[in-house]
């Protein structure tokens, strides 16, 4: 590959495009790509960029949909120093509207339904230009520290947040976890997460840096299928969220213990995930290693713990990914405070976002350079970390963070509702972990709940609906008149 | 009773009628993913009064093989 000095990423698929060319790295559907074709293919598509005229800094859209052109646009806008924007395009609109407002992309690629996403060039129109095979590009004075992607997570106050990852942060993620967890290149790894995710989007960074070979998958609805995968490629490891182990629970019983011996490795996303539960994989899974991550997107698995070697603070977050990673508990001043005292969690090292997208986000986020999670935990004398609360008030609903703003925003919006609010609630059906509650105040109150709930159902996705209802009197607020969330979940 | 359970997929998935085709299955489109899933067999469960058993949950992968389990519970 011509000058990638600036990606650590692409330099080490590089290496593996030369010592073992035939070795594949991505499989979707009946296609088998291997490294050499690979990175011949990421070349081609930063030609293809350059011919639509992109260059370094310019931003694009991607759609993050488990297509090869998918990977091939990623890999090559990180080639010519272009910025991708990966978002999922069957996002609510306004959500799409606001990161378009802001971003000004220069061009978007993929599919979608919505009104932004129609003007997306398909991944389809883009293999056309592919295989004419079109290779000219620029990739001089690229900074490792310059700007990669840009992933935009909830925001408390409705509004997405653009985390700006450099290519040395997302390098360097891939590979604290790649160590932590000893994915190699002889793994076969089974891709269902969503690509618009952090933790979707990062386990194809590191399956690839660790030179082994991904199968992209649809998603984990059709466990069938996903089984036949399992079986047919050999895989020997993937990711799941704790909802989606609740889900494979609850439609196929203890069936997935049939794989135990050929899973070499699982990696759970941070959400709550019951003792038993992780009791249950350990005795379904005796062999394999069981690795659960705590994370944002803007400081990506910063902490591990393997469920094995810990069985005696399960309910521990773990500890740092590796050396390049250090997490510290801290008072409301930014200094730090002693083992056993809880604290906002902060965090730095070599995956931890250095800013926002718009410059106010970055307003209360650090403590010099650390960054801070927003929640609150404490270290025990080992050095293994619990977390006790969220200071942040976003629901998260099977991995899916919801705004709890942005559901009282769509309430108010129905127009039979004054003022409201909304918390997260444990799911009662034990599966998505958590699930929003609303409250509604009587007074001004127009409408009836399933009133609400249905007009809700046009503007927001079902799982940002909330599953309880309660009316009251008024909500507890402060002096200055902001609404007390966390008392209502008392 | 199959345009019943076909109206439930599509609402719930909040895609139009003409998509849920007796041959579509979980996974084929964005909206019916896991939790997309879940909530259509809690939905049909709950507005036809019936229970799927658990040992079935796995076969019902797509909208035939759903229209077929609550024909067999409902003529059991």
């Amino acid at each position: 590959m011509r000058d990638v000095t600036h990606s650590r990423l692409l330099c080490t698929i590089a290496e593996h495009a030369a010592t073992s060319p035939c070795k594949v790295a991505l499989v979707a559907g009946a296609s088998r790509i291997t490294y050499t074709q690979l990175v011949h293919n990421i070349h081609c598509a930063a030609g293809y960029l350059h011919s639509r005229g992109i260059k370094r800094g310019d931003y694009i859209l991607l759609s993050a949909q488990k297509e090869l052109e998918f990977v091939y646009l990623y890999f090559a806008a990180h080639l010519m120093g272009a910025i991708n924007v990966v978002v999922d395009a069957a996002a609510p609109q306004e959500r799409l509207d606001y990161i378009n407002g802001i971003i000004h992309p220069v061009a978007a690629f993929g599919a979608g339904q919505s009104d932004v996403a129609q003007s997306f060039t398909s991944f389809h129109d883009i293999q056309l230009d592919l295989d004419a095979g079109k290779m000219e590009y620029d990739s001089h004075e690229i900074c490792s520290t310059d700007v990669a992607d840009v992933m935009f997570t909830t925001g408390t106050t409705g509004n997405p947040k653009g985390v700006c990852l450099s290519h040395d942060n997302i390098a360097g993620s891939a590979s604290n976890t790649n160590g932590f967890i000893r994915t190699a290149s002889n793994d076969i790894e089974a891709l269902a997460l969503p690509l618009s995710h952090s933790f979707g989007l990062g386990r194809l960074r590191c399956v690839l840096m660790a030179g082994a070979t991904l199968v992209l998958v649809s998603n984990f609805a059709n466990l069938k299928a996903f089984f036949n995968v399992l079986a047919t490629e050999q895989v020997t490891g993937f990711g799941m969220v704790p909802a989606v182990w609740q889900y494979i629970k609850r439609i196929s019983g203890k069936r997935i213990g049939q794989f135990a011996d050929q899973l070499r490795y699982i990696e759970f996303g941070s959400a709550l995930l019951p003792i038993q539960d992780k009791r249950l994989l350990m005795e379904l899974f005796p062999h394999t290693r069981l690795c659960m991550h705590y994370g944002l997107t803007e400081a990506s698995r910063a902490m591990f713990i393997e469920f094995h070697e810990n069985q005696d603070n399960l309910n521990s977050i773990g500890r740092p990914a590796s050396s390049l990673v250090e997490v510290s508990v801290r008072d409301e001043n930014g200094l730090p405070v002693g083992d056993g005292v809880d604290g906002e969690i902060c965090v730095r090292g070599n995956m931890v976002s250095r800013s926002y997208f718009l410059a106010h986000d970055n307003e209360n986020a650090y403590f010099g350079d650390w960054f801070r999670t927003g929640d609150w935990g404490h270290r025990d004398s080992d050095g293994n970390f619990y977390l006790t609360g969220r200071k942040k008030e976003l629901i998260n609903v099977g991995g899916e963070k919801v705004s709890p703003v942005s559901i009282e925003d769509a309430i108010i919006g129905t127009g039979g509702i004054q003022e409201c609010a909304c918390v997260a609630i444990p799911d009662p059906n034990g599966v998505l972990g958590e699930v929003p509650k609303a409250f509604l105040v009587k007074q001004g109150a127009t409408l009836t709940v399933d009133e609400v709930k249905q007009r809700l159902s046009a503007v927001l996705p079902t799982h940002e609906i909330p599953v309880q209802w309660e009316w009251v009197d008024s909500l507890p607020k402060t002096s200055s008149g902001k609404i007390q969330r966390q008392k209502l979940k008392q | 009773m199959d345009t019943q359970v076909k109206e439930i997929i599509a609402r719930v998935l909040n895609v139009d009628m003409g998509v849920i085709t007796d041959n579509l299955s979980s996974g084929d489109i964005p909206e019916w993913d896991s939790v997309g899933n879940l909530a259509i067999i809690s939905t049909i469960e709950q507005e036809l009064n019936i229970e799927f058993p658990l040992e079935d949950l796995f076969d019902l992968t797509s909208v035939q093989s759903i229209i077929d389990e609550v024909n067999k519970l409902l003529n059991a």
